[in-house]
């Protein structure tokens, strides 16, 4: 357990390090930022399409309802990293520097099958982020010819803590829900400078702080198709939900005294009903064939306080795909995974629509898994490549390639001698 | 190979590839995007706005009287500006013979005269083209001051002997500078041959009156050189090295030409005399000073055809008020004020290269005693303004001045007076006693690109609600 608190404590503080680096994305400015729809797990391989996915070893938060498929008496911690490299395209974007990377810490969870038929799961995660530094040369109000630039930055974002738990009804029915909490801190500056020497005229700071309870619900359905075959069908739900914020602003002079300290009245943001469905199925425990469906009903949290010029809300839809590959191994009466390959495809709308655009993501991703016999561990590298956004009506496409690095260790605990079913 | 050498390869491996991750991205730099001013964030924070419409009230200050003393120049000339009126400028002086000036019995005296200067960095002030007639009269009563008089100043005058000791015409080129008398840059007017015997038998006789300059101030108290009759069109500034000289023939084998100098003295005492008639100009309504002292009455705008007027040399100088200053501070967006910058335009018709801007108007605070409270310091101390001179594209040529100090302190002062506290605008110390150099502004009556203006950026932040 000491070396386990080690490679935790290791990852975490190395992972938080680099997360001081972020890719910029111009338009997490909006709304809650970009929200994370990746879930650094067994299923990113497959372009994150696991609702119904089971697993007896990892953590698919893709669905709460799959933690009952652990090993009893299994125990299970996992974290991912993801390397990121974005290109920018567009009129906006300065073809000499159009380029960033990152290395973040994307999620810390833990699992146990508590007994035979319950599993659970706590665990961080994020749930959006924010981070953008853009300039908006603008004439100042009033003139016709005098500019000034807008200098706006953005940093932060909203995490999940949660605990998921699931059970498992009559060997083909599991049923979940993720008990979350929301929090977190956007730290959004808006700095008028002096466009020819750079200095500062006056910045805005708004620091908002968010939370509040986020409940998901989980189901799913499984079992045999004849001899070869195994299906699961999944499907998931949130209900909308307020996050509640609370503002504080802050204007500072060119001289960087006080203005103005204010402690914004309270609102909050209302995130959509969300919906996902999706299915799998395997042949000879060996090849598996998933989709997923999600939807998020933006439509219906219009009315909120997500205004802004020049662009709108609208339902956000994601479809995606994934094929999967497992090596095995019989070890006694049991069949022990090796290592698996996976590859899956997306494409997806955001809830964003600016300037008449709405926000579109697709890709295609890659994946390599080992899980180690002589050791604890198991870990996967995924490769992705996505492209999200466009270059009309002087927007930014973002061009992305992803290396994400997901371990996880598991053990078996609290046996009594007893080791295997 | 082991258990242990295969768990040496696998955490190489995972180490690897966590390394291989940072080093990915470490080299990375972040991009740098500009959107169009098109692009607004919902982030509801600060701006800045523009007022430039702000009324600039104009007022013209008149003093009565301003210190032509000392100046170094000998003003004299006469010009019809169709802004201020017609303006006279005569020139006081106190001579001085030299010291035990001697001549010989045979000796021969010539003439005498007076001989001016002009350098061709002399102020002038006016049409030169036209020919000026200048006359030289005798002081007729004791160079000095009136009782409560502390100084000589625009409106003093001395009597003078009504005969004139001489007069004498000539077109001078100021920036060549040359006179049509043909002796470069000298004006000689040929005096009284009376005079100039009498002062050569006093020479001859080595009298006290020469030899003595208190008896010579008795005797001879000083001149005053004035515009001829009809002669219009310019006021030229002499140097104050003006001479009174005799002109005689030495004797000798050969008789050579000779002179004997009688110099300005009491440089100090000297005196520029001006007067100024506005009874048929824009400013026939000045709001003059009734008592004696007072504070310089304030004329408005509209009282003096819709412009206020510059001319420190006889005591005209612009204030400036903002009455509906506050009215921006009551704006439910106003925070603060970044910066502010008063423009002060000139009437376009109202200068040309003949009738030139003063190159610096001087900005000071003021109140309600309408005289200057200081300087009002810019960025880089005091302000003058600094005329951009442009005849190409005259809307161009202004005088700008950062007031935030000013602003600041005034956006928000709600005391029953301070809409009497405004700007005051002088020519600098240096031009403002040497120069006829005027300025013409123009009021809110003006279209917005040719008139006073004040330009107030304020931070901007409406309230959350």
């Amino acid at each position: 357990m000491n070396k386990l608190s080690i490679f935790i404590t290791l990852l975490t503080v190395s992972s938080l390090g680099a997360m001081a680096q972020g890719n910029f994305s111009p338009y997490s400015q909006l709304g809650l930022g970009d929200l994370e729809d990746g879930f650094y797990n067994r299923t990113s391989g497959l372009a994150n399409t696991g609702i119904a996915y089971r697993s007896n070893r990892f953590l698919i938060n893709n669905n709460p309802a799959s933690f009952s498929a652990m090993t009893n008496q299994y125990f299970t911690v996992e974290t991912g990293i993801r390397g990121s490299v974005t290109n920018y395209y567009g009129t906006p974007v300065d073809p000499s520097n159009n380029q960033s990377g990152d290395i973040t810490f994307r999620k810390l969870n833990m699992g146990i099958k508590l007994s035979k038929n319950w599993g659970s799961s706590i665990g961080l995660v994020p749930f959006s982020t924010q981070n953008y530094e853009f300039n908006v040369p603008y004439f100042l109000q009033g003139s016709s010819s005098e500019i000034a630039n807008h200098y706006y930055q953005g940093h932060g974002s909203i995490n999940k803590a949660y605990w998921a738990n699931s059970y498992e009804f009559f060997h083909h029915l599991s049923i979940g829900i993720d008990a979350g909490y929301l929090f977190g801190q956007l730290d959004q500056k808006d700095i008028l400078q002096n466009p020819s020497t750079g200095a500062s005229l006056t910045s805005t700071t708004n620091t908002v702080d968010l939370n509040n309870l986020y409940i998901g619900y989980g189901l799913q359905l499984y079992g045999k198709l004849g001899k070869k075959w195994e299906y699961s069908l999944g499907a998931t739900f949130s209900n909308k939900t307020d996050l509640f914020a609370s503002t504080n602003r802050v204007v500072l002079a060119s001289d960087s005294s006080i203005l103005q300290n204010q402690e914004l009245s309270q609102t909050y943001l209302t995130l959509p009903a969300t919906y996902g469905v999706g299915i799998a199925l395997t042949h000879k425990q060996k090849y598996t064939f998933l989709a997923d469906y999600k939807h998020q009903a933006w439509d219906d949290v219009r009315s909120n306080t997500y205004t802004g010029k020049d662009y709108t809300l609208g339902n956000s839809d994601k479809g995606s795909i994934g094929f999967e590959i497992s090596k095995k191994k019989t070890f006694y009466n049991s069949k022990v995974e090796l290592s698996y390959f996976q590859t899956g495809l997306y494409y997806g709308t955001s809830y964003l629509q600016i300037n008449g655009q709405q926000i579109k993501d697709k890709g295609v991703t890659v994946a390599f898994g080992v899980n180690s016999l002589k050791s604890p561990l198991a870990y996967s590298i995924v490769l992705q490549y996505g492209i999200k956004g466009t270059q009309a009506n002087n927007l930014i496409q973002q061009r992305y390639a992803n290396v994400t690095f997901v371990v996880n260790y598991g053990a078996l605990w609290y046996t009594k001698g007893k080791k295997y079913d | 190979m082991t258990i242990n050498n295969y768990l040496k390869k696998e955490r190489f491996f995972l180490l690897s590839s966590i390394l291989a991750l940072f080093s990915l991205v470490s080299c990375q730099k972040q991009p740098n995007l500009t959107f169009g001013n098109t692009y607004v964030g919902d982030n509801n924070g600060a701006n800045i706005v523009l007022v430039d419409t702000s009324t600039v009230s104009l007022f013209t200050l008149f003093v009565d009287s301003t210190s032509t003393a000392g100046t170094g120049f000998l003003q004299v000339g006469q010009y019809d500006d169709p802004y201020l009126g017609s303006v006279t400028s005569r020139a006081y002086l106190q001579i001085a013979p030299p010291s035990s000036p001697s001549v010989d019995v045979n000796d021969s005296y010539d003439s005498i005269g007076l001989v001016m200067l002009f350098k061709k960095s002399n102020p002038f002030y006016g049409d030169t083209t036209q020919i000026q007639t200048f006359v030289v009269n005798q002081v007729d009563s004791l160079y000095q001051l009136g009782s409560f008089q502390s100084g000589f100043n625009s409106r003093s005058v001395l009597p003078l002997d009504p005969t004139p000791l001489g007069s004498a015409s000539a077109l001078i080129a100021p920036n060549i500078p040359y006179t049509s008398q043909g002796s470069g840059d000298t004006v000689k007017i040929k005096l009284d041959d009376n005079l100039g015997h009498t002062l050569w038998n006093m020479i001859y006789n080595k009298s006290d009156t020469v030899n003595k300059l208190v008896n010579w101030l008795d005797w001879f108290h000083g001149i005053c050189i004035s515009p001829g009759t009809g002669s219009k069109g310019v006021i030229y500034g002499f140097q104050d090295s003006a001479t009174m000289r005799i002109y005689y023939h030495k004797a000798g084998v050969y008789s050579t030409p000779a002179y004997i100098d009688f110099g300005i003295t009491n440089k100090g005492q000297q005196f520029n005399n001006i007067m100024v008639n506005r009874s048929t100009s824009p400013l026939k309504n000045l709001v003059l000073p009734t008592q004696n002292p007072q504070t310089p009455p304030a004329t408005p705008s509209s009282l003096t055809a819709n412009a206020s007027y510059v001319q420190s040399i006889t005591g005209l100088s612009v204030k400036l008020t903002i009455p509906f200053l506050n009215d921006i501070a009551l704006r439910p967006d106003y925070l603060s004020v970044l910066r502010a910058q008063l423009t002060v335009r000139p009437d376009l018709n109202s200068f040309s290269t003949s009738w030139p801007l003063p190159p610096q108007l001087t900005l000071y605070g003021t109140n309600l005693t309408n005289v200057p409270q200081g300087l009002i310091q810019g960025a880089s101390g005091v302000q003058n303004g600094n005329l951009v001179v442009d005849f190409l594209h005259p809307l161009n040529m202004v005088y700008t001045y950062d007031v935030t100090s000013f602003v600041k302190a005034q956006i928000t002062n709600t005391d029953p007076t301070a809409k009497q506290n405004g700007l005051l605008l002088e020519m600098s110390s240096n031009t403002g006693t040497s120069s006829f150099a005027r300025a013409v502004l123009a009021d809110a009556t003006y279209p917005v690109n040719q008139r006073v203006t004040l330009s107030v950026y304020y931070i901007s932040l409406y309230p959350h609600n």
